[in-house]
């Protein structure tokens, strides 16, 4: 069994404690401590892009990790805690226990979701020593918890937050397998995001204007 | 100094160690926990002390209670005296008896005195001490599949489950400390261990109260020596998962690599100041963390079956 060489070690450790993160946003019952879990998660990807721009000498690379982490690291989570605004020290109403599984089964649950993303990811045969094979397949898995986070959680900021996180995870696969990508591009990836950013925050104001709470299970009223 | 010692006499060092170093550990972790409490605390040495005073007292044993209540603590001290003759405690190179059991010889040695203790918790009829070992047992059975993942971890990366072999991988380049299998199990293994030693999630490792009490239960009516056996072997417990977690897991630098005796002098050294190290950081995190409600510890045990569980994932893919 090989050892990795320093730059894999690094990406596939900042890529496992993303979707350490990952699992710690499903398993956090406030959404303030999401929130700040995805603020680190989003400065982790920034770390990974710095760490391949020195690795392969990408200038631009340093660009992009400039913009994703004054994005995803201030702009998106100040915005998020905006639009929540419950005051400081008092929980936005609907978010907590709005679990539909125990936190250890919703973890349990995930694990298999992960390992079902970890290994298809995997068994794509992606092995080159610019796209650390593990890097890419954690991804993988952060994918499908990310989807687990969405299944799981019953209340919107919960569900918003899981999308915006699955964009990290989008984020981490295309800087392992193709960091070379035109500046230009990895920049509409964000505008992605912002776009998500303006839908979720309409759709949580106008949620939360008609039920006075952000839990889901509310709109089962809505049927006919 | 610098004159050799034989093989014999370093794995006796080895047991001897951690056999006084133990109370020691303690009294330095109870000294920096009371500090972190704002109070003045015991004395370093209190732990001597205090096995001196029980060693001195007269024992008593419940009415009923067999041969195997006071049997209990002396196998239990045994069990925790024979790990160290398995892991890399102070040498770098394996000592002949440190073949004879693997990382499960291990695990199950532990097993072994965790269960004789509790059996003879059982045979106590003190409602206390039933309560303790029945909670103790029913929790070790659900950190148990972590230790397992753990073990698996070592063993795909090493194609071996011999302690030593993990720290002589993890001492041979930069890439395997950052590796994340590695940082994962080491991870799940310290989770595992703050658990173990009674600090998170829901017990008070000094508290006398109902709730948080599991391991000190367990010893309600053991008194005089026999007590002092369970406190000394609770002490060796902990100082044992400490040097495999530093010595094995996170820093095995520090070891001696010769038979000389200024070697294994600096070896002592290192693994008393890595311990008490383990020690504070464990002291922080106790007494920064509330403790959660007792059937919330399936929540922690599974943060630390997600972190072992990945730990071997991330090996499977060409092994990187």
């Amino acid at each position: 069994m090989s050892t990795p060489g320093v730059y894999e070690g690094v990406a596939n450790a900042v890529a496992a404690l993303m979707l350490l993160l990952e699992f710690g946003m499903l398993r956090q019952a406030m959404v303030r401590d999401q929130v700040r879990l995805y603020a680190a998660q989003s400065a982790l990807i920034s770390v990974l892009a710095v760490v391949i721009a020195a690795d392969r000498n990408l200038p631009d690379l340093y660009a992009l990790a400039a913009l994703s982490g004054a994005l995803k690291v201030v702009a998106v989570p100040l915005v998020l805690r905006r639009l929540l605004g419950a005051p400081i020290g008092e929980e936005t109403p609907g978010v907590a226990g709005s679990y539909t599984l125990g936190p250890a089964s919703a973890v349990l649950a995930c694990i298999g979701l992960a390992a079902f993303g970890f290994f298809c990811f995997g068994s794509l045969g992606i092995h080159s020593p610019e796209a650390p094979a593990t890097a890419l397949a954690t991804a993988g898995a952060m994918v499908f918890v990310a989807f687990g986070l969405m299944i799981v959680r019953r209340d919107v900021a919960s569900q918003a937050i899981g999308f915006f996180s699955l964009e990290n995870a989008i984020s981490l696969a295309s800087l392992v397998v193709a960091a070379g990508l035109p500046l230009l591009l990895e920049t509409a990836f964000l505008f992605d995001l912002l776009l998500a950013v303006v839908v979720f925050g309409m759709l949580i104001r106008a949620h939360h204007s008609r039920a006075a709470s952000l839990s889901t299970s509310d709109l089962t009223k809505l049927r006919g | 100094v610098s004159a050799a010692v034989p093989i014999p006499v370093i794995q006796v060092l080895q047991v001897l160690t951690i056999a006084l170093g133990a109370p020691w550990v303690t009294g330095v972790i109870a000294r920096v926990e009371a500090r972190l409490q704002g109070r003045r605390g015991p004395r370093v040495l209190q732990p001597y002390y205090d096995l001196a005073k029980l060693l001195r007292k007269e024992s008593l044993a419940p009415q009923g209670a067999s041969w195997f209540f006071l049997a209990a603590p002396v196998v239990a001290v045994a069990a925790y005296l024979t790990i160290p003759l398995l892991i890399p405690v102070l040498t770098t190179y394996g000592l002949p008896l440190g073949y004879m059991g693997d990382i499960l010889g291990g695990g199950f040695l532990l097993s072994l005195a965790s269960f004789v203790v509790a059996t003879a918790a059982l045979e106590t009829g003190s409602p206390y001490a039933q309560l303790g070992s029945s909670r103790a047992k029913t929790f070790s059975a659900i950190t148990e599949p972590v230790v397992l993942f753990v073990v698996f971890t070592v063993a795909l990366l090493t194609g071996t489950d011999l302690p030593y072999a993990l720290a002589a991988t993890v001492r041979s380049s930069a890439g395997q400390v950052i590796r994340p299998a590695h940082l994962l199990a080491s991870a799940a293994l310290f989770m595992v261990i703050l658990h173990e030693t009674g600090r998170i999630p829901v017990e008070t490792h000094t508290g006398t109260n109902e709730f948080g009490m599991i391991e000190e239960a367990r010893s309600f009516e053991h008194s005089g020596p026999y007590l002092a056996l369970l406190r000394w072997g609770s002490e060796l417990k902990q100082l044992i998962l400490f040097t495999i977690l530093a010595n094995v897991f996170v820093v095995p630098w520090g070891l001696a690599s010769t038979q000389r005796l200024g070697a294994a002098l600096l070896a002592i050294a290192a693994l008393l100041a890595k311990a008490v190290a383990v020690g504070c950081v464990v002291a922080v995190i106790d007494n920064s963390f509330a403790k959660l409600r007792l059937f919330k510890i399936t929540e922690y045990v599974s943060a630390a079956f997600l972190l072992a569980v990945l730990g071997v994932f991330t090996l499977y893919l060409g092994g990187r």
